[in-house]
């Protein structure tokens, strides 16, 4: 590992003597390629599904933790068997399609919602300071109750149904994009405003010119947060509802101490939760790709 | 305090270096664009900021404001901006018929005001549209940013581009609408000195031929006997002129090598000489504002702990 003599820099403490540091980012510490980071987080999955699969199997081992019981952990072979049969039907298994496509369409369906929304109210709020000052309470108000809570209440309305899982995720959402929002909005320059009034332009022309794309921007920045809330909120809300999911499938299987299918179905939705926050983040990449370089 | 109209008459028609503009005398013959008279200025519940303050802004000319730091030249902008008003004396803007459509003022900040999700094309144009309510031609584009040496830098996003380069494509978008007067608030005070100087020269190039009347706010010194025709020095708070120069090097002076010439040097030192006086004073006046606050607070404290 290399280290150039520039970057390191002689500074004088309070204790007295000089005392090296080394400056930020100097150290080559990218030595270590793509390929080789790769190579050793497969190599962490690998020993972590060989202690899974194997140190259960120890004897003696269950008597000291339920953690080494193969009934409560279940094993990486039996999961993996678990997956299969639920995207092909084998063994009589139920099938995950149509419960995968109800949890990932109302997850979709109410982060849009809850995006537009949240950043419609935030720009809201950000531009006018009288409005902020009557409506901000009652949002903070509800942004600390906790949403599960309302669930209950939204079932009273909609029933164990899809508009229940959309609704449980736009709330949550919401927040998330209201509160980004109007930083954003109120995060813009005295100067950036100035200069559009000198130039002649209307408060209309400040919101919609200035204000409101920085607003947006902002609740953009956080369209993969969001992505992930809006998921969880739904299972949570198929959980409590019962209502076809993931969450739903979840509930069961832990009604039924079935191991094996909760794992397989937690480790789907992990799966489904890093694709969905990769695309977000792509789709943000590109919507702001002016901003943060 | 008047201002002129702005109706969309015609496409304003810069000129460009082939076209010869109009000359300095032309201008100095026609009367003030906007006028400072006697203005004072106090914030509701405070102490005055300005007082008494009188300029005259001719197109064509560029005037240039030093002063202590803090003493109220930025608020003189803000007043002549319309920004805020006077609380006494007034500002007046000439009323003479516009033969073109010039809008009446543009102000370029300290801070960056070009939009980052706009390229520096899109960042004129916005400018332009806001103004004239129609689009600038791209041929009229081109030319705007190649006046500036910018020629190729349209399509590039504003952090695609270098700090002089944002204040290049910054000063076109006050430009490009125009004005009969431009404000420029510290605007080069982030720039290494070469960028700097490169971009005095453009800039009062480029003002001296489109005719427009500029204002100066800088504790550059150097910068504003490069680029001014005439410098105030204004006192520590309540801000008032307190001396002025005629800068003597005409409207085709080169303002690096200006910067050589004895002539430049001695207008510097004698400009120094009058701000340092007023620096001295400005500090003067917080030592005893600082020694009337301590007095307040001891007596707070002694009255506290009941002594």
């Amino acid at each position: 590992m290399a280290v150039s003599t520039d970057s390191i820099r002689r500074v004088r403490t309070n204790g007295g003597g000089p005392t090296l540091r080394v400056s930020k980012g100097s150290v080559d510490r990218s030595s270590l390629s793509r390929r080789s980071t790769i190579l050793i987080q497969i190599s962490i999955v690998t020993v972590l599904l060989v202690a899974w699969e194997f140190v259960p199997q120890i004897p003696g081992l269950q008597q000291l933790s339920p953690a080494f019981d193969p009934y409560f952990v279940s094993s990486p072979s039996r999961i993996a068997e678990c997956i299969w049969g639920l995207f092909t039907g084998a063994n009589g298994s139920v099938l995950i399609g149509p419960y995968l496509w109800l949890t990932v369409s109302s997850a979709l369906v109410g982060t849009a919602i809850g995006m537009l929304l949240g950043s419609f109210a935030g720009l809201l709020l950000s531009n006018s300071e009288s409005l902020n000052r009557i409506l901000r309470p009652f949002l903070v108000a509800i942004n600390a109750t906790p949403r599960i809570a309302l669930i209950p209440i939204i079932v009273l309305f909609f029933g164990a149904s899809f508009e229940t899982s959309v609704v449980s995720a736009v709330l949550v959402v919401f927040f998330v994009a209201f509160f980004n929002a109007f930083e954003g909005g109120r995060s813009v320059a005295p100067e950036l405003v100035q200069n559009v009034q000198l130039l002649g332009g209307s408060r209309w022309q400040v919101v919609s010119r200035v204000r409101g794309p920085f607003a947006l921007a902002w609740a953009f920045a956080v369209l993969p947060l969001a992505m992930t809330f809006g998921l969880i909120s739904v299972v949570t809300a198929e959980i409590l509802t019962g209502f076809k999911g993931i969450g739903s499938l979840l509930s069961i299987a832990t009604s039924q101490a079935n191991a094996t299918l909760t794992f397989s179905l937690v480790i789907i939705l992990a799966v489904v939760g890093v694709v969905t926050v990769t695309i977000a983040d792509k789709i943000r990449d590109r919507v702001l790709h002016w901003w943060g370089k | 305090m008047s201002t002129p109209a702005t109706g969309d008459m015609t496409v304003p028609t810069m000129m460009t270096s082939d076209e010869p503009g109009p000359s300095r005398s032309a201008f100095s013959e026609r009367e003030a664009v906007i006028e400072v008279r006697n203005a004072s200025f106090a914030y509701p519940n405070s102490a005055t900021v300005i007082k008494e303050f009188s300029l005259r802004v001719e197109p064509g000319r560029v005037i240039g404001l030093v002063g202590p730091s803090g003493c109220g030249k930025s608020t003189i902008l803000s007043l002549l901006a319309g920004l805020r008003s006077p609380t006494e004396g007034e500002i007046v803007w000439s009323d003479e018929p516009q033969t073109e459509h010039r809008h009446p003022l543009t102000m370029l900040f300290q801070k960056d005001t070009l939009l980052p999700w706009l390229t520096a094309a899109d960042n004129v144009d916005l400018h332009y549209r806001l103004t004239h309510s129609k689009d600038q031609t791209p041929e009229r584009l081109h030319e705007l940013f190649t006046m500036v040496g910018l020629g190729g830098a349209e399509r590039a996003y504003p952090y695609e581009l270098s700090g002089g380069m944002r204040r290049r494509t910054a000063f076109l978008t006050a430009v490009a609408p125009n004005p009969r007067v431009l404000l420029l608030d510290e605007p080069f005070s982030s720039l290494d000195e070469p960028t700097r100087v490169a971009l005095h020269q453009d800039i009062f190039d480029i003002v001296k031929r489109m005719g427009i009347g500029v204002v100066l706010v800088t504790h550059d010194l150097a910068e504003a006997v490069s680029i001014c025709d005439e410098v105030l020095i204004l006192s520590a708070r309540p801000a008032t002129i307190v001396g002025s120069e005629e800068v003597p090097f005409g409207d085709s002076r080169n303002v690096q090598h200006l910067r050589e010439s004895p002539q430049f040097l001695e207008l510097y030192g004698r400009l120094w000489r009058q701000l340092t006086i007023q620096i001295e004073k400005s500090r003067a006046a917080q030592t005893a504002a600082s020694a009337v606050v301590d007095t307040k607070r001891g007596r707070w404290g002694r009255l506290k702990s009941g002594r």
